[in-house]
């Protein structure tokens, strides 16, 4: 009925909803604001929670790790155990980080060749046996490290004879890099653009050929990034190689013998009863979080490089 | 999932990968049958073979070693209290009460607190600010676990045993929730769920501040024009476009607070104790096989290999569950 009235008389009926609406959009108004200004806030004080812990664990690991690392012997020597005559004998690490080293090393030999294979399958097939790899690829990308450690164990120790060596550990680290190569080749052949592939095939190349000499040159700069990515995550692991490296107190490069490793050396030193080797592990934390963030940046930088000479 | 550019256009992810474009027109080219099958190809399907098969080792070799407590012991190892090494009996009550508690309760302190500061770093800080903290977000994403345990063990074990603990027991009935060690013990479930929730932020906000970045720029501005105000845009708007993938989001940080094994094993005391007072020592799943195995004879290392069979389920399972909602998100977008 109202209605009726209302399209009778527009002009005045404009005029009272116009009125209406300012009403009820000011009766809310103060209120509205005032609840955005809270909620704003509040997500403000969550960006400062999570700012201060994270940064003080980076202020920390650089205030007391610099003392640690600007010591040559630290990098030299072999780690010593502190005695009560000498407390503060403890050595370098020199063992960890070629163990770090090799450990990546021989991981990456035995991930990157089967990891780039399978990815470029995976993007150039519809098969199902693609499909079936699709699914195993992103499932062990996240699963927990410690199981690439038993794996180890029970594989490459236990059935295989190998003992607690390099080589066991760089095997679990090869089978946690795998997937992320596998994925980020992938993603990386998927990228290239589809006029390629069809300038190829319309000059008479077979689909191998195309594959092999346009796609995967024009690709590298996405796989290889992917690859350090990859590595600077397993470098980092402790886990995987807690169970199976032996922890050798020796520099060695062989595959066969028993090594050590950052993160292990770090788990231990952390442990330990000794506050010298207490203070020493900021040192071995400072240099493993180096060693990743110049990895991981590095990738970044020659990507958005490559991006830009485009 | 932390995605950049390369080189070709094409977007790499290091953390955890969730899904890829879909299929172009060309993908069968190489399979067709008036392609020659070649050595290429062959070698492809080969490394494929070889994917495949260390996969399934994977999951069988672990299943093997434990098959021995399956057979005889799965009660106690589901519901047992007490291990005793190294003849048994091998109860993992405590361990999967340590994960789910301390994992729950770092994705609870993560998730309120990452969600605040994803809309931040999106709307809130100037915009030239943004890349830096976005790239600083990705770079303590990558800091080793290890770091974080560490940092957890000689930084804020003391602290929570000098200053945390006797506060937290001043209030009412934080006997009972807390329980009350006095100053006994630094290491504690509650110190590892802290130590955990602050390492699984960073994965978080990375995720989630992707997520909340490509809601779609028109829906933003279309709710301005109509008068809503800042958080009326974010609440009703940013927030159930994203709300899929922010769970996800919040999948796949669980599935890394239940994996992570050395941080817990430093900073959660390592104690294998059913109890749920969180100012205790206990253990997780992860950093239990990580403390004992070492030690670990004939039926305790198949026992702590079963250990691992319950951890994979467990993240499959989570990780499973994250894929499956990232991918709606990524439709739901399609379609608005």
């Amino acid at each position: 009925m109202s209605d009726i009235i209302e399209l009778q008389h527009p002009q005045q009926v404009g005029h009272e909803m116009r009125a209406e609406i300012r009403r009820i959009s000011e009766r809310g108004r103060g209120r509205r604001q005032l609840r955005s200004r809270i909620m704003v806030a509040l997500c403000s004080v969550a960006l400062a929670i999570t700012s201060v812990p994270l940064l003080l664990l980076l202020y920390q690991l650089f205030q007391r790790g610099l003392p640690v690392v600007l010591h040559p012997s630290f990098y030299t020597q072999l780690p010593q155990t502190p005695s009560l005559v000498a407390p503060n004998a403890t050595g370098g690490v020199s063992n960890a980080i070629l163990g770090s080293l090799v450990l990546s090393v021989y991981a990456a030999v035995m991930a990157i060749p089967v990891g780039v294979m399978v990815g470029v399958y995976l993007a150039e097939s519809d098969s199902k046996l693609a499909a079936m790899l699709r699914i195993i690829s992103q499932t062990m990308a996240g699963a927990p490290s410690i199981l690439m450690g038993l794996f180890a164990f029970s594989f490459v120790v236990r059935a295989l004879h190998v003992g607690y060596t390099a080589l066991a550990g760089s095997f679990a680290l090869a089978v946690l890099m795998l997937p992320v190569i596998v994925i980020s080749s992938e993603i990386a052949v998927r990228g290239v653009p589809n006029t390629l592939r069809e300038a190829g095939l319309a000059l008479g190349a077979k689909p191998h050929k195309v594959s092999m000499r346009i796609v995967l040159p024009a690709a590298v700069t996405g796989i290889v990034t992917g690859i350090i990515l990859a590595i600077s995550r397993a470098i980092g692991e402790t886990a995987p190689v807690l169970l199976v490296i032996g922890g050798g107190y020796i520099n060695s490069w062989k595959p066969l013998d028993p090594v050590s490793a950052l993160p292990l050396s770090i788990y231990e030193n952390a442990k330990s009863q000794w506050p010298s080797l207490r203070t020493q592990v900021w040192g071995i934390a400072l240099v493993l979080v180096v060693f990743v963030f110049v990895l991981s940046l590095s990738a970044r930088i020659w990507a958005s490089r490559k991006q830009q000479a485009r | 999932m932390t995605e950049r550019a390369t080189g070709d256009g094409t977007e790499v992810s290091d953390v955890i990968p969730l899904d890829l474009q879909p299929h172009d027109e060309l993908v069968g080219e190489f399979n067709s049958p008036t392609s020659s099958r070649t050595w290429y190809h062959y070698l492809l399907i080969a490394a494929s073979i070889v994917f495949a098969a260390v996969s399934v080792g994977f999951v069988a070799t672990i299943l093997w070693s434990s098959l021995p407590i399956w057979a005889h012991h799965s009660g106690t190892l589901l519901g047992g209290k007490g291990w005793q090494s190294p003849t048994g009996p091998f109860g993992g009550l405590a361990m999967i009460a340590g994960t789910l508690e301390t994992s729950i309760i770092a994705l609870a302190i993560a998730v309120v607190i990452g969600l605040g500061t994803s809309i931040s770093i999106v709307f809130l800080i100037p915009r030239r600010f943004r890349n830096i903290v976005a790239t600083l977000v990705e770079l303590l994403a990558a800091v080793p676990s290890i770091v974080y345990g560490l940092w957890g063990f000689l930084v804020l074990a003391p602290w929570m045993l000098n200053t945390v603990n006797p506060w937290l027991n001043k209030w009412p009935f934080a006997k009972e929730i807390f329980g009350n060690p006095g100053q006994q013990f630094g290491t504690s479930l509650l110190l590892a769920s802290i130590v955990l929730a602050v390492m699984i932020l960073p994965t978080f906000v990375a995720i989630s501040r992707e997520v909340i970045t490509v809601v779609p720029q028109d829906l933003i501005e279309a709710s301005l024009s109509l008068g809503a105000t800042r958080w009326q845009v974010i609440r009703e708007v940013v927030l159930p476009t994203a709300k899929v993938g922010l769970f996800g989001a919040t999948f796949l940080a669980l599935a890394r607070a239940t994996g992570e094994t050395v941080a817990v094993a430093l900073v959660a005391g390592g104690v294998a104790n059913a109890q749920f007072h969180l100012l205790y020592p206990g253990t997780s799943i992860a950093a239990w096989i990580a403390t004992q195995f070492g030690e670990a004879q004939g039926n305790e290392i198949a026992a702590l290999m079963a250990l691992g069979v319950l951890l994979m389920v467990l993240n499959f399972g989570l990780s499973l569950i994250s894929r499956w909602l990232v991918n709606r998100q990524r439709r739901i977008l399609a379609v608005v």
